[in-house]
């Protein structure tokens, strides 16, 4: 049997590997390796992966734990603002690592964080109605202006974001039902963000409606 | 406005997004090794036009809400040196990526695909189009002109019931694949009704699984081993003369694959140190199902065969063995069962109620039949056959090799230019039952070659003082 590459010891049994000719073991060095030697890289995953994991089962508690302290005596009070503060960022830096190959599909998962985020906040700060006054339509309505920004000067295909820019406009309309059912402080944030929705669903449905519908078809295929 | 040609992925293609994992990210590699240190610039073009040959190869891995599907992109492929271990994962969820890559190591150009995309025929059929190409560009006056007589897999020695795949013009189309058209809207006879709910689809896909592959000998051992520190696939080739070892498996009277794997059988058995009550070896072994229904998809097409033998009951000597073996597989692999096997699945996969379920939910399911599959197998193999490469390629060309990353024990075996290459692969460190493997072919007296991936921390170590005190 003869070895290929410099081996110390033979891959299989063990044995020296003598180089040049066959030594006791019967095993020798024949030919240059036709396999590269590859450092190990993995480990680091892992450890993103731990962390990654970690991050997540800590917002869970921390969320759960700020639940828990609602209305008590001696709630978090100040440390709240901060701790739901550190739970937002992480939360946000977890979505852009995971859904970093679409910034579209990203755009619409900030959305949804932030609002769910804002709106969880306001419950356990006594709820004032500023999540759904302010924070949505400010959310909702900014994204849709980059959104409208970001496909327009970056190399996106229109196939690769137009259902995530339509489900991101679409949730643009929520602050008009916000506003109808009569939630809402301020009514001009919510009739700013709505009237941009409907403005930017009538754009979409003149210039992109066969992309939609085409898009659609693709991804509903049964 | 470009509006993206898409296609469906294929019922066999399905599996392989459930089944991925860090250890197997079901990524399979077909290498050449030419006469000469590979030239990266000529190889770049050599890729740039087989490449443009092949719009099958320029899609990327889409998911929609029921399944996934392949789409055309723009992208276009670099060769690399080989940095990153074998068979290293290709595709990753919403990364707009190739589902293939071209690299080089010395004499050796390596295809590594994604499964989902092709099987190995399919590969090889790019992969030769590309070294004939390669060969072509090196040396255009003394070549011709590149397209001569097509590859060419004979499987006729790998396979007992298969025959020389003639050589085709593959359809290298994003086009709809060939479980489709050859078994779409037909029934299997004898089929039972199928459930209507989408939980009694779940259940019915595991008990079909389950039946189809449980074991009927008795508990099933399975290889147990130290995994690789950073879930690196260990590779272990291995290199003999073609002939010496088609003449071992003609004196059995088998074929080469039912040979090799009575072999291997064996030598897990002898590595083992005692099966303890799992006596009995579970083997899966994919075929080739264009050698059956006219196909010139690049994409799979292929189906697999479970057989197993069970030890310490009558003779285990490796031509019982054999015959054990062959008298499961050849009934198997005819054209009749496949097509059953094959409509059964397809039948499956087009359940009303099961389509409208979710793709999260149907990678749960399939994850779950793909767990219970894994629990009937010992080893898992695959034969490419003899292969023949088109034009000038053949004279240019020595050892082609075949591997997939694998989560059990596995060698894919293929011969070239009288070398037969048998690549083992492990999700372990251990490679006992290869060495055992090795022994009893040297013992048979055949001249065996061997070649391996470092994994371990010490390996790598050792290889690193050797370079820096040579």
């Amino acid at each position: 049997m003869q070895l290929e590459g410099a081996w110390a010891r033979c891959p299989l049994c063990g044995a020296d590997a003598a180089a040049g000719g066959a030594g006791a073991s019967g095993v020798a060095v024949a030919r240059p390796d036709p396999l590269p030697s590859i450092p190990l890289a993995f480990s680091r995953r892992r450890l993103f992966r731990a962390l990654f994991l970690t991050s997540l089962a800590m917002i869970v508690l921390s969320l759960a734990a700020q639940l828990l302290f609602s209305g008590q005596q001696g709630a978090p009070g100040a440390l709240r603002i901060v701790w739901l503060a550190i739970v937002t960022l992480w939360l946000v830096t977890i979505m852009a690592v995971r859904k970093r190959h679409n910034l579209a599909k990203g755009t619409l998962y900030l959305v949804v964080i932030v609002s769910a985020m804002s709106v969880y906040w306001d419950y356990l700060t006594g709820w004032h109605g500023w999540s759904l006054s302010f924070t949505i339509p400010i959310v909702c309505g900014s994204s849709i202006l980059a959104l409208m920004i970001t496909v327009q000067l970056t190399r996106i295909e229109v196939g690769d974001h137009i259902l995530y820019t339509v489900v991101t406009v679409l949730l643009g309309l929520a602050p008009i039902v916000f506003l109808v059912l009569g939630w809402v402080s301020t009514s001009i944030p919510s009739l700013i963000c709505g009237s941009l929705s409907v403005i930017t669903l009538a754009l979409l449905q003149t210039t992109r409606g066969a992309e939609v519908r085409h898009e659609l078809k693709k991804r509903l295929n049964v | 406005m470009n509006r993206r040609a898409w296609v469906r992925l294929d019922n066999a293609s399905n599996i392989f997004l459930a089944a991925r994992s860090d250890v197997d990210p079901k990524v399979f590699r077909v290498s050449a090794e030419v006469d000469h240190e590979v030239d990266p610039e000529l190889l770049q073009r050599a890729l740039d036009t087989t490449f443009d040959r092949y719009p099958l190869y320029h899609s990327v891995l889409r998911s929609g809400i029921f399944w996934y599907y392949l789409q055309d992109s723009d992208l276009r492929p670099r060769v690399r040196p080989e940095s990153q271990h074998t068979c290293a994962p290709i595709y990753f969820d919403d990364k707009r990526a190739l589902l293939f890559r071209v690299i080089y190591h010395r004499k050796r150009i390596m295809l590594e695909i994604f499964h989902a995309l092709s099987d190995g025929t399919g590969a090889l059929w790019f992969l030769s189009d590309l070294v004939e190409e390669y060969v072509w560009l090196r040396s255009p006056e003394a070549a011709g002109t590149p397209g001569g007589p097509k590859l060419e897999i004979d499987q006729g020695w790998g396979s007992p019931v298969a025959r020389g795949i003639p050589a085709p013009e593959p359809m290298h189309e994003l086009v709809a694949d060939s479980f489709s058209e050859h078994f779409a809207g037909k029934r299997a006879a004898g089929d039972e009704p199928k459930p209507q709910s989408g939980d009694g689809a779940a259940r019915y896909a595991l008990r079909e699984a389950k039946g189809a592959l449980r074991p009927k000998g008795g508990r099933v051992y399975r290889v147990r081993g130290t995994r690789t520190p950073d879930n690196r696939t260990r590779l272990v080739e291995l290199t003999a003369p073609a002939g010496e070892v088609i003449a071992l498996a003609k004196a059995e009277g088998v074929s080469l694959t039912m040979y090799l794997t009575a072999l291997l059988l064996d030598s897990v058995n002898r590595a083992s140190g005692g099966l303890g009550k799992a006596r009995t070896m579970g083997v899966s072994i994919p075929v080739n199902l264009r050698q059956h229904f006219p196909s010139t998809s690049a994409r799979n097409f292929f189906a697999t065969v479970r057989v197993e033998h069970r030890f310490g009951e009558g003779l285990d000597d490796i031509g019982s063995i054999c015959r054990d073996l062959d008298e499961q597989f050849r009934p198997q692999a005819t054209r009749e069962a496949l097509e059953a096997k094959v409509q059964k699945l397809i039948a499956f996969e087009r359940m009303a109620l099961l389509r409208i379920v979710p793709r999260a939910l149907k990678n749960v399911i399939l994850r779950q039949i793909n767990r219970a599959n894994n629990r009937g197998l010992t080893v898992a193999l695959s034969n490419l056959g003899n292969v023949r490469l088109p034009g000038q390629a053949e004279a240019h060309v020595g050892r082609m090799l075949f591997h997939v990353a694998s989560v059990r024990p596995q060698f894919c075996a293929m011969s070239h230019a009288g070398e037969l290459t048998i690549s083992f692969t492990s999700p372990f460190v251990e490679t006992d039952h290869v060495r055992e493997f090795a022994r009893r072919l040297t013992e048979a007296g055949v001249h065996v070659t061997v070649a391996a991936t470092r994994v371990t921390e010490q390996e790598l170590d050792e290889q690193q003082r050797a370079v820096v005190a040579p």
